[in-house]
């Protein structure tokens, strides 16, 4: 017994080798760096170079949770992460399996649902930009005018509703995080379709056939059969949304541009991810770095809740 | 109950499931456009004028069918090296990505091994770190290794993804016990049982990383611009990014749509012969999910 | 796992403290001390020096054509040059290069990016090679002085020259390479038909609004493509203070701009103007709209004029023609305009052979009147050398401007015409912090709502906008 589990040991680091010598060459080494940049005070790598030296010490931390728009860009990405994530879930949940169910159509259908994995990223923030774009000055007012109102707003408006400032100047806050939710959730169906599907099509169909023979209720299938036999896909889906949603960044600036947020009021919407990227745009690696740390902190607590509730809910 | 009863539940049955069926269409269908619109948009603006492009009110089709577009794409972004650059590097690192993760994902789903799930832990960890603050001290890395402008610089570093991973060991634990016990009763070896029972098994899910591992390849932009940006071993995202900037700073962005839409198409071809092989490899699991 | 995770992280930190407490960052000579010319100059070894630039297809054709130029007098040093991406694209990848030493020779650059390399010290200043006297061989036999002759010195337009030397410490770190400007670009058959003579000063632009706006009150009279640009043109008009390159740096919070600020913001409520972040689409568009909403008159780049005409009829005719002229001023007599566009600045090495041979190849591409014009021709920026206005192709090239076909030999021509006017402010690592502030201050006080209290808010902006500046560096 001992043998076998000495070698199964020697195997398993064997199998493993490859992935953790990459990993703590291209991986490791670089967050044992990051560490090292956070905890110098205001370190910058072109100063470095220039022959400056740094102090060790907590002013980097100190620095950005000072930073009075620091607790709005958190908000913005908790806000983002807890409506997105439920919402495309649910929604690539619900596409998936009504994709397993039907025949005719079926191939067609999802082809069209992965395909926006063929295109580039740049022309779908573009154009998502110029779907809720209103194109004019002075909205609201009596000196109103308005050129083009985007094409989501001549739906509303053809449906009975008013149309809605979505992102320009004098947007609300909620208009503006209603686009980026959708854009988000917009982005992130593909793949969640992916990988859900993938797991609805490994179900055997012989569960389905028996419950069918005791003529067990469709809503009673997918909750009884169909969410549990899923659960490890789901809970996939749900940990790495969580991830993705706190490194939330390129989809706004997609939508609002570099300014991240409307005209009269830029950075609004701004992100963890994007005060990270202001400070290291402005070479103050150190700060970036401190920020970094502090995201992974928080990502980790969350990650941990997740893979605590998974533990009791998923079905291996 | 009399037969008069037992029709009228049937026909009701049947209203039920047609009208559920009515709905399911509806509901995809919809969905389908949403998803479709920006492709619609891509192709469309990729056929227009610069000018009808930057109009204040788009237009929904091209008043000038531009087809000139497409040749002007090809031509000025020297696509064909670009094309050829992206697929050596996407297939060479997929092989040797799918090979990486296949092994660890065996080793952490059936291997035990004192500090598995520690170990597992933290490589979930190094997920939450954004990517971007890796990149400068990587840079430092293959200067170091001397690995500027090559290939190697493009594939090697990011050969493991701890998404595929933590995907491909959630579908090999799948995998009853049973098996690999009786895999171990009749002597078979850890190997040949991962290349003759768990890889056939999980083959929807390697499809799957390999549909995303070629993307990233198709559209990685920020390291190769670093690391490999020479006429040699530019990919193709750099390129398109470059190559059609106007003299004025601005970019010809219907030029730039339509060599999108051009280097989109092989992909799309790939992705509709792997699609049936998906189909296949589900087929074939006849294993409790 | 939670607790082997914690543990993880913990040794983490510890190696890192041990990391930081342990090294010293290596101090590198800075280089601003000065370029030491050798004593012979270029000694015609063979020397690779690598240019980054962001010129498209188009315009790398034109350098090429140059190079080749170059490399009949230099055989030996082979020019390798790459096109990066955009502006920003080149900063970033160079400012990574020079952590670990590997940035180009020579950089397409503008004034914020060398002060940012210059926190590296490896931006190499030019005095030295400027003033130097050494005689360098070229391959047809004949001989150059390594620096400037005087009377290349005086072909610059000064106002691009001048743009080198702004960082404060007064050492010359950039050639200019070719430039824009501001234009305002108007409807002149819209402007002849109603008599409206073309607005010189804000106060004229304000009663040429107002009466746009009569004759059609559907319209937004002018759009203005960059409120950064705006804001900082009008402190440069009215003499007030934006930034100083020593500490401290952001003045612009005073009382000068905070009144043109609430000025403009009145003009915007009237609906006299737009700009493009507001507008929501480039104003340009709205120049050359063909729908009911339009506007008569549109202040943006010299460069771009091709974009500011109307879309040709099935005759080859435009609709209306576009009329160039110098932008509104608040003293007439002192004009200001921006001076925009690429300059290059030539980075250290270890071996002076790559500075020298850079230098060189810097030299011979912003003082060859050649490639100024041609390079001006193909790309609509203006030349940099006073003389491209005498080379004969570049004559008729800017003889033949109109509103129409020739519309950026017009934009040219009127460049060209306001050269006295150029100004640039001062550059020091946050100065595009500044710029992309007080364009985000200026967007919201035209527009936002101020609750009843105008100064109040715009008050508040400016001080929020200092405040971030502060922040970020």
């Amino acid at each position: 017994m001992q043998m076998v589990e000495s070698e199964h040991k020697w195997k398993a680091w064997l199998y493993l080798s490859p992935a953790i010598v990459l990993l703590l060459v291209f991986t490791v080494w670089p967050i044992i760096n990051t560490v090292r940049m956070a905890f110098l005070e205001n370190y910058s790598g072109l100063k470095a170079v220039g022959g400056m030296t740094f102090s060790f010490g907590i002013g980097n931390f100190q620095k950005v949770v000072k930073y009075q728009k620091f607790l709005q860009c958190m908000k913005n990405t908790i806000l983002l992460c807890i409506l997105t994530v439920p919402i495309s879930t649910i929604l690539a949940l619900l596409i998936a399996v009504c994709l397993n169910s039907i025949k005719f159509l079926q191939k067609p259908l999802q082809t069209i649902f992965f395909l926006p994995y063929v295109t580039n990223s740049i022309a779908i923030g573009m154009v998502f930009a110029a779907m809720f774009n209103i194109v004019g000055s002075f909205y609201g007012s009596e000196n109103e005018i308005v050129v083009t109102a985007g094409i989501i707003n001549n739906i509303l408006e053809a449906l009975g509703f008013h149309k809605v400032n979505w992102i320009n100047s004098g947007s609300s806050y909620g208009a503006n995080i209603t686009v980026m939710t959708v854009y988000i959730v917009w982005n992130a169906l593909p793949f969640k379709i992916l990988v859900l599907l993938g797991g609805l099509q490994s179900i055997d169909k012989q569960y389905y056939d028996a419950a069918r023979v005791d003529g067990t209720s469709r809503r009673r299938i997918f909750w009884k059969i169909t969410v549990p036999l899923l659960s490890p896909m789901l809970a996939y889906v749900i940990i790495t949304g969580f991830i993705g949603g706190f490194k939330e960044y390129t989809s706004i600036v997609g939508i609002f541009g570099e300014k991240m947020g409307p005209p009269d009021d830029a950075l609004r919407l701004n992100t963890m991810v994007g005060f990270i990227y202001d400070a290291l745009s402005t070479n103050n690696q150190g700060r970036a770095s401190a920020a970094a740390l502090i995201l992974f902190g928080i990502i980790l607590i969350v990650t941990l809740i997740n893979l605590r509730v998974s533990k009791k809910r998923v079905h291996y | 109950m009399n037969e008069n009863t037992i029709e009228k539940t049937r026909i009701r049955q049947r209203a039920v499931g047609a009208l559920v069926q009515v709905l399911l269409y509806a509901f995809l269908l919809l969905m389908a456009l949403i998803v479709l619109f920006p492709f619609y948009w891509m192709v469309i603006s990729s056929l227009k004028t610069l000018d009808e492009y930057r109009m204040s009110v788009p237009t929904f089709f091209p008043r000038r069918v531009m087809l000139s577009n497409y040749a002007d794409a090809f031509t000025t972004a020297n696509l064909g090296r670009l094309f050829l650059n992206t697929m050596y590097v996407g297939i060479v690192s997929t092989l040797l990505s799918l090979v990486i993760t296949i092994l660890s994902a065996f080793a952490f789903a059936r291997l035990e091994f004192k500090g598995k799930n520690a170990l597992f832990g933290a490589l979930l960890a190094t997920m939450m770190i954004p990517g971007e603050l890796f990149t400068i001290t990587n840079y430092s890395t293959v200067t170091k290794l001397g690995w500027m402008n090559t290939y190697t610089v493009l594939i090697v570093p990011f050969l493991v993804s701890v998404f595929y991973i933590y995907l491909l060991r959630q579908n090999f634990m799948q995998i009853p016990d049973e098996l690999y016990l009786a895999a171990k009763v009749d002597g078979t070896g850890d190997f040949k049982y991962l290349l003759k029972v768990m890889i056939p098994l999980s083959l929807p899910t390697l499809i799957s990383i390999t549909i995303l591992k070629m993307m990233g390849a198709w559209n990685s932009y920020i390291w190769p611009r670093l690391v490999a940006n020479d006429e040699k071993h530019r990919m193709i995202t750099n390129g398109l990014r470059n190559a059609f900037t106007e003299t004025t700073g601005d970019v010809n962005y219907p030029v730039q749509m339509a060599a999108v839409a051009l280097v989109s198409l092989p992909l799309f071809l790939v992705f509709i012969f792997l699609r049936k092989y998906i189909m296949k490899g589900v087929s074939r699991s006849g294993i409790k999910g | 796992m939670k607790k082997v995770l914690m543990t993880a992280i913990l040794c983490m930190l510890c190696i890192a403290a041990v990391f930081a407490g342990g090294s010293k960052e290596k101090g590198s000579a800075a280089a601003s001390t000065g370029f030491q010319v050798p004593e012979n100059g270029y000694d015609g070894s063979p020397v690779t020096i690598r240019f980054y630039h962001t010129m498209g297809t188009n315009l790398s054709e034109v350098l090429s054509l140059y190079i080749e130029e170059f490399n009949k007098l230099y055989p030996n040093i082979t020019v390798e040059a790459t096109q990066v991406g955009s502006y920003d694209d080149v900063r970033d990848q160079i400012s990574t290069e020079i952590t670990v030493g590997g940035q180009p020779n020579i950089a397409y650059c503008y004034p914020d990016h060398v002060a940012l390399y210059n926190l590296a010290g490896v931006v190499v200043p030019l005095d030295s090679l400027i003033e130097s006297e050494v005689k360098v061989k070229r391959a047809d036999g004949s001989e150059e002085i390594l620096g400037l002759t005087p009377a290349q010195q005086a072909d610059f337009i000064e106002g691009y020259y001048n743009e080198g030397r702004q960082f404060g410490d007064g050492l010359m770190y950039t050639l200019p390479w070719s430039k824009s400007t501001e234009v305002l670009y108007y409807n002149k058959t819209f402007f002849d038909k109603h008599g409206i003579s073309v607005p010189t000063t804000w106060d004229e632009m304000e009663a040429v609004c107002a009466r746009i706006k009569e004759i059609d009150p559907s319209s937004i009279p002018l759009g203005y493509d960059s409120e950064g640009n705006w804001f900082i043109t009008m402190t440069e008009q009215l003499g007030s203070d934006y930034t100083s390159a020593t500490e401290p740096h952001y003045l612009f919070d005073n009382e000068t701009n905070r009144d043109f600020v609430k000025k403009f913001r009145s003009w915007y409520q009237k609906g006299y103007l737009t700009t493009q972040t507001l507008y929501g689409s480039y104003t340009s568009g709205l120049f050359v709209s063909e729908n009911d909403v339009k506007s008569y008159m549109s202040i943006g780049s010299s460069a771009g004029a091709t974009h500011q005409r109307p879309t040709a009829l099935a005759d080859g005719s435009y609709p209306f023609e576009v009329g160039i002229a110098t932008i509104p001023q608040a003293d007439k007599n002192n004009p200001k305009v921006i001076s925009q566009g690429p300059s290059v600045c030539i980075f250290g090495k270890s071996d002076p052979q790559e500075v020298i041979a850079s230098w060189l190849f810097v030299k011979f591409m912003t003082t060859c009147v050649d490639f100024q014009a041609d390079f001006s021709m193909t790309s609509g920026y203006v030349p940099v050398l006073r003389s491209v206005g005498e080379h004969p192709v570049y004559k008729d090239f800017v003889a033949q401007a109109d509103g129409g076909r020739y519309i950026s030999a017009l934009s040219a021509k009127v460049c060209l015409s306001q050269e006295s006017a150029y100004y640039t402010s001062p550059a020091f690592n946050g100065s595009s912090t500044a710029r992309s502030q007080v364009q985000t201050l200026f967007a919201k006080c035209l527009s936002a709502a101020d609750g009843g209290n105008e100064d109040a808010m715009i008050r508040k902006a400016f001080k929020e906008a200092i405040d971030e500046c502060e922040y970020q560096n």
